[in-house]
C-alpha cells in the first residue's frame, strides 16, 4: 500500500512538474468555464450543473487519454521503468500506483469546477442530489477512461500512439453502442446498448445512482487494470 | 553470491547468451567485458530478474532468480545502462521515492537518503532537479539510488559511459570506495576502467564466456610467451644459431640491415627464463646482441584476440 501511495503521489506531482499537466488543467478550466458561462449562467436557465457535466464527459474523452498516455509510455521510452521494476514492488502496485496517480489528477481537475457550484450557490439554490450523482458519474467515467488509457500506455513507448489508441477505442465504443446499435437493430442492439456509456451517464445526470452503472464502470476499469498488469508482467518474460 | 549454471537466452532465433556458467564470490569486484552485442546486458538483466533465462538457472545468495522472488530485489542494487532517471524530480525527492519503494519508513528512508548522498558526494546538488545536473552528477545520483537500500550485490552497467575523462575519474573513485563493502559486478567495454577497478574479469563475445580469471591469470594462461631479439651473425657463418633453442616451440628470423637479424621466439607456457636461454645460446655462438626483450601481452591484445578468435572462425 505504501508503494502504491508513493507511486501515485509521484505520478500526481509529475503531472504538475511537466507542462502537459498544466496545459490539460488550463484547457479544461477554460473550456468548462466558457461552457458554464454560456449554457448555465443565463437568465431562465435552471440552477443545475447538468449542462457542464454533460459537456465534461466529452471533454474527458480528450483529456483522460492525455493524462494516461504518459503513465507507462514515458517510462518505457526513457528507460526509467527498468529501475522501477528492479525494486521489490509488485507489478500490481506499479499499475495501481500509476492509475491512482492519474485518478488523483482527474480529481484535482474536476474539483476546479466546484467554483461554478459556488457561483450557482450565490445566484440561486442548486439541488445537490443530481449534482452529487453527476460528479460520481463523471469520476467513474474518468476512472474508466484512465484504466483503458493506462492499458494502452503499458503497451507502447510512444505517447501519441497511447493517446490515439485510447481515443479511438472510445470513439468505436460510442459508435457501436449508439448509431451502430440502431443500424443493426434487434437482436444485436440490446447487447450493444448495454455497453453504452451515454445512457448510463444520462442516469447519473438525472440524479440517479444506479448500482448497475457503478458496477459497469468499476468492473470494466478493473478489467483494464488487470490487463495493464499482465502487459507489465509480460515485460519480465520478453 | 552469484552463480550461473549453463544459462541460455534466445530472442526469437537469435541466441544472445549461450551456455554461460560462472560464479562470483561474496565481496569480489568483477568486471564483465565484451564488445557491443556480446550479451553482457542480457546477462545482467537476467541476474536482476528483469529477464528470464531460456535455459539454465541463476542463483543469487543461494536463491534461484525468478520474477516472483521479489525479496531478492532487495539484495541487488542496479544501475542500468545509460542511467535512466526521472529528470523532473529533485535529487533528494527521487531518492526518498526510491526509499519508499524499498519499504523504508520515513525516518529510515531519511537516514538511507542522507547516507547515500554522503557516499556518492552529491550533497551540494541534493535539492536540484535532475535535468539540470551534469552527466557526472547524474551518474552519481544513479549510483546513490542503487546503493540506497545497502544491497550486498551491486550491478553497474556501463557506469562511465558517455562521461568526459574528469567525470570518469570522479565516478571511478566513488566505485573504488564502494569496493570491498559490496559484491560488485561492473559491465563495460572500456578496458582501462575494468582493469583498474576490478580484481576479476569475465570476457564475453558472441553471447559466450570466452575468459574468466584475474588479470594475471588471463595474461599468463594465454599461451603468449614470446621474446624478440636482434643480433648480428659472423661473416661467412651459415649455421642457424636458433635451430635448437631449448623450450621454444616456434621461431622466425628475418634479415634487417647490415648483417643484423630480427627474430621472434615463442616459448612453451612453462618456460620462465626464455631471455636467459636465448642470451646463453647466442653467446655460445659468439653473436653480437643489440636487443633482447620479452614481449608483454597487454589485456587489450588478449581481449582483441579472444573477441576476434571465434568471430573470425564463424
Amino acid at each position: 500500500m505504501r508503494a502504491v501511495l508513493a507511486i501515485a503521489s509521484r505520478e500526481l506531482s509529475a503531472c504538475f512538474r511537466t507542462s502537459i499537466g498544466w496545459v490539460v488543467l488550463a484547457l479544461y478550466m477554460l473550456l468548462s468555464g466558457l461552457w458554464f458561462g454560456l449554457q448555465t449562467l443565463q437568465p431562465g436557465e435552471p440552477a443545475s450543473m447538468r449542462a457542464l457535466l454533460d459537456f465534461s464527459q466529452w471533454l474527458l474523452l480528450m483529456v483522460a487519454p492525455a493524462i494516461s498516455m504518459r503513465l507507462f509510455a514515458e517510462e518505457i521510452r526513457t528507460g526509467t521503468l527498468a529501475p522501477l521494476m528492479s525494486t521489490p514492488v509488485s507489478d500490481w502496485a506499479i499499475v495501481l500506483g500509476k492509475y491512482f496517480g492519474g485518478v488523483a489528477f482527474l480529481f484535482v481537475m474536476l474539483s476546479t469546477t466546484l467554483i461554478h457550484v459556488g457561483v450557482l450557490e450565490i445566484v440561486s439554490a442548486p439541488d445537490y442530489g443530481p449534482l452529487l450523482a453527476g460528479y460520481t458519474g463523471l469520476l467513474l467515467l474518468g476512472g474508466f477512461y484512465l484504466a483503458v488509457g493506462t492499458f494502452f500506455s503499458s503497451l507502447t513507448k510512444n505517447q501519441v500512439v497511447a493517446f490515439l489508441a485510447t481515443l479511438f477505442f472510445f470513439l468505436i465504443l460510442f459508435f457501436a453502442s449508439g448509431p451502430g446499435a440502431q443500424q443493426l437493430g434487434a437482436p444485436y442492439d440490446k447487447v450493444l446498448f448495454t455497453l453504452s456509456i451515454q445512457l448510463r451517464q444520462a442516469d447519473f445526470a438525472k440524479g440517479v445512482i444506479d448500482t448497475r452503472h457503478v458496477v459497469f464502470f468499476v468492473s470494466w476499469s478493473a478489467l483494464f487494470i488487470a490487463a495493464s498488469v499482465a502487459a507489465t508482467e509480460s515485460r519480465r518474460w520478453r | 553470491m552469484i552463480h550461473l549454471e549453463k544459462v541460455d537466452r534466445s530472442f526469437g532465433r537469435v541466441r544472445a547468451v549461450q551456455d554461460v556458467s560462472f560464479s562470483v564470490p561474496r565481496g569480489a569486484v568483477t568486471g564483465v567485458l565484451g564488445p557491443n552485442g556480446a550479451g553482457k546486458t542480457t546477462i545482467i538483466r537476467m541476474i536482476t530478474g528483469l529477464l528470464p533465462t531460456t535455459r539454465g538457472r541463476i542463483l543469487v545468495n543461494g536463491t534461484e532468480v525468478a520474477p516472483e522472488q521479489r525479496h531478492l530485489r532487495r539484495k541487488i542494487g542496479y544501475l542500468p545502462e545509460s542511467n535512466p532517471l526521472p529528470v523532473e524530480m529533485s535529487v533528494s525527492g527521487y531518492l526518498r521515492y526510491r526509499a519508499k519503494l524499498f519499504g523504508m519508513g520515513h525516518a529510515a528512508g531519511r537516514r538511507a537518503v542522507d547516507a547515500a548522498i554522503d557516499r556518492c558526494q552529491i550533497a551540494d546538488v541534493r535539492r536540484r532537479r535532475i535535468e539540470y545536473l551534469s552527466k557526472g552528477y547524474r551518474q552519481r545520483v544513479g549510483l546513490a539510488a542503487a546503493l540506497l537500500h545497502n544491497p550486498p550485490l551491486l550491478i553497474l552497467d556501463e557506469p562511465t559511459s558517455g562521461l568526459d575523462p574528469a567525470q570518469v575519474a570522479e565516478t571511478r573513485s566513488v566505485i573504488s570506495e564502494l569496493a570491498g563493502e559490496h559484491t560488485t559486478l561492473i559491465v563495460s567495454h572500456i578496458l582501462p576502467e575494468v582493469e583498474r577497478t576490478c580484481d576479476r574479469l569475465l570476457i564475453f563475445a558472441g553471447g559466450e564466456l570466452r575468459a574468466d580469471g584475474t588479470r594475471d591469470q588471463l595474461l599468463t594462461g594465454s599461451g603468449h610467451n614470446r621474446h624478440i631479439m636482434e643480433y648480428r651473425t659472423r661473416e661467412g657463418s651459415t649455421a642457424d644459431p636458433l635451430a635448437n633453442i631449448p623450450g621454444a616451440n616456434r621461431y622466425a628470423a628475418q634479415s634487417i640491415d647490415n648483417g643484423w637479424t630480427r627474430a621472434t621466439v615463442d616459448f612453451d607456457d612453462d618456460v620462465r627464463d626464455g631471455g636467459a636461454r636465448l642470451g646463453a645460446l647466442l653467446a655460445t655462438h659468439g653473436l653480437t646482441i643489440r636487443e633482447l626483450r620479452a614481449e608483454r601481452l597487454t589485456l587489450e591484445s588478449l581481449y582483441i584476440s579472444l573477441v576476434e578468435h571465434k568471430d573470425g572462425q564463424a
